[in-house]
């Protein structure tokens, strides 16, 4: 097992005793995708619900004084950081995997339908707004630890609103923006490599970080 | 001789404190006692040598692997026990080998097993249902089961209370045994050093006072005892530190000076003895 898995298995055990709660916020977005009987909604819930969890294994450490044992550990920082970050792909895979299941069977039994294209442009839309999440809070979480590093979690929230207040003022005509806009698979792979695009960015400004962290 | 930890010239500046020139050995097969007042910079030193303080200068050498270039496999053969535990508190005892044996290709489950037997520590416990002691037990569990060769251990006996830091220097003790196996053990209660130390580093507001083997270092004072009378000028000279009572005097002076008092009562001084008076910097004190 390479040491970035042996990481992100560390990370699964720290935040066993949250399972629970993280359980619970992965089905909760059940009830949104029913209320507004939309899978895109549903899973965009699911996926911001999702991310704000990804800061438990931040709290723990600090709460515990782990950095002390991650200090210790023979692994490189940046291993540990990639570590992180994969934990946290593959808890945004979970609720993804979830929605993706539990969602659409809710839907159909109350009537609804829901075709292969709602829960592509679902589990695209879910995706980016996860990743939009976490790219922010994670660098802020190692900078500024499990409390204040909360504070990076609302920049995309910021985001949102700047991107309302711009949008009407950009050209209806922009050829860039109908053509993306008229074509679904441009817009997926756009999307995807945007995702990948700020993941990379991500982590490394954590490894930045990490790397010049005095524990 | 193998030296198991070289330090050379360590430097290291914060805003108010500064840890100068710090350099020492510990040979395989040792104990090393790291003292010095709370705040001369032990920890900072211990945390220097596991690359989680950035260095300003010097050099470090773990089993003649430099502690920065050569990090991962350095700490492959670390054992670290720090004086609270570093362990999440939910997890159980099982939890923890789970969580750590994954790291070290050496961990042997069998020894960890045994370890816990030995040390009365109950597997399906939770880690913040164990005692203080118990916790620094589970740390050198985890240590012994994956035969690290060297181990540091910052303030392992503040908080313990007598039985559990007997129990430890017992433990520390068996664990050189072999000769195979070396410890560097920061304290500031130094009465566990007179009995488990081969070597002394001593370090006094960040500049490195002595270093070198305990029965040297404890040989090189003496502790002078008289009446008020007899404390004369000279001797108040020549003393590194003087406490005064209503009564008399103690001083503590080097053993090399001990010739001009003859008369007066003069006892080997304890380490502990020679912390406190050096620590004043040779001030009176009452």
């Amino acid at each position: 097992m390479s040491n970035t898995l042996k990481a992100t298995k560390l990370d699964f055990s720290l935040v066993k005793p949250y399972i629970k709660v993280i359980g619970f916020t992965m089905l909760l977005p059940i009830a949104f995708a029913a209320i507004n009987r939309s899978i895109l909604t549903g899973v965009s819930f699911a996926m911001c619900f999702i991310a704000m969890t990804t800061g438990y294994t931040f709290s723990v450490t600090e709460k515990n004084s782990m950095e002390r044992l991650y200090g210790i550990l023979p692994i490189k920082k940046s291993e540990m950081v990639t570590g992180r970050y994969l934990f946290v792909l593959a808890l945004g895979a979970m609720a993804l995997v979830v929605s993706l299941i539990t969602q659409p069977i809710v839907l159909r039994a109350m009537g609804e339908s829901v075709g292969a294209f709602d829960m592509i442009s679902a589990a695209i839309g879910g995706l980016f707004l996860f990743a939009l999440y976490t790219v922010f809070q994670i660098p802020g979480y190692y900078k500024y630890g499990a409390i204040k590093g909360r504070v990076f979690m609302y920049i995309p929230v910021a985001g949102f609103l700047a991107t309302l207040f711009f949008l009407p003022k950009m050209p209806a005509d922009n050829p860039f923006v109908t053509t993306v806009v008229s074509s679904p698979v441009l817009l997926i792979g756009l999307v995807l490599v945007l995702v990948v695009v700020m993941y990379v960015v991500s982590i490394w400004f954590s490894i930045r970080i990490m790397e010049n962290k005095e524990m | 001789m193998t030296n198991y930890l070289e330090v050379k010239n360590l430097s290291k500046s914060f805003d108010s404190f500064q840890l100068h020139n710090i350099s020492f050995t510990l040979p395989k097969g040792y104990i090393m006692g790291l003292i010095g007042p709370n705040g001369s910079g032990k920890t900072t030193t211990i945390k220097l040598i596991l690359n989680m303080l950035q260095r300003n200068g010097g050099e470090i050498k773990i089993m003649g692997l430099d502690n920065i270039a050569d990090e991962q496999k350095a700490k492959a053969e670390l054992g670290v026990v720090f004086d609270t535990n570093y362990f999440s508190d939910d997890w159980q005892v099982t939890q923890v080998e789970k969580s750590i044996s994954v790291f070290y290709p050496n961990w042997k489950s069998e020894r960890f097993a045994e370890m816990l037997r030995k040390f009365h520590i109950a597997p399906t416990k939770k880690v913040k249902e164990l005692s203080k002691g118990m916790q620094m037990k589970l740390m050198l569990a985890c240590a012994f089961s994956y035969d690290a060769k060297l181990l540091i251990l910052d303030e392992p006996t503040s908080g313990l209370d007598p039985v559990s830091r007997d129990e430890l220097l017992q433990i520390l003790s068996e664990y050189i045994e072999d000769g195979e196996h070396s410890v560097l053990f920061s304290t500031h209660i130094t009465g566990d050093l007179e009995r488990a130390a081969d070597y002394i580093t001593y370090i006094s507001y960040g500049e490195l006072f002595f270093s070198g083997s305990k029965d040297e270092f404890v040989d090189m004072f003496r502790i002078v005892k008289g009446g008020t009378e007899e404390l004369s000028a000279d001797l108040k000279e020549k003393a590194v530190g003087v406490r005064t009572f209503p009564t008399g005097f103690e001083a503590l002076v080097k053993t090399e000076d001990t010739g001009a008092f003859s008369p007066l009562s003069i006892e080997p001084a304890t380490i502990d003895e020679i912390v406190v008076f050096t620590s004043k910097k040779g001030d009176d004190y009452e």
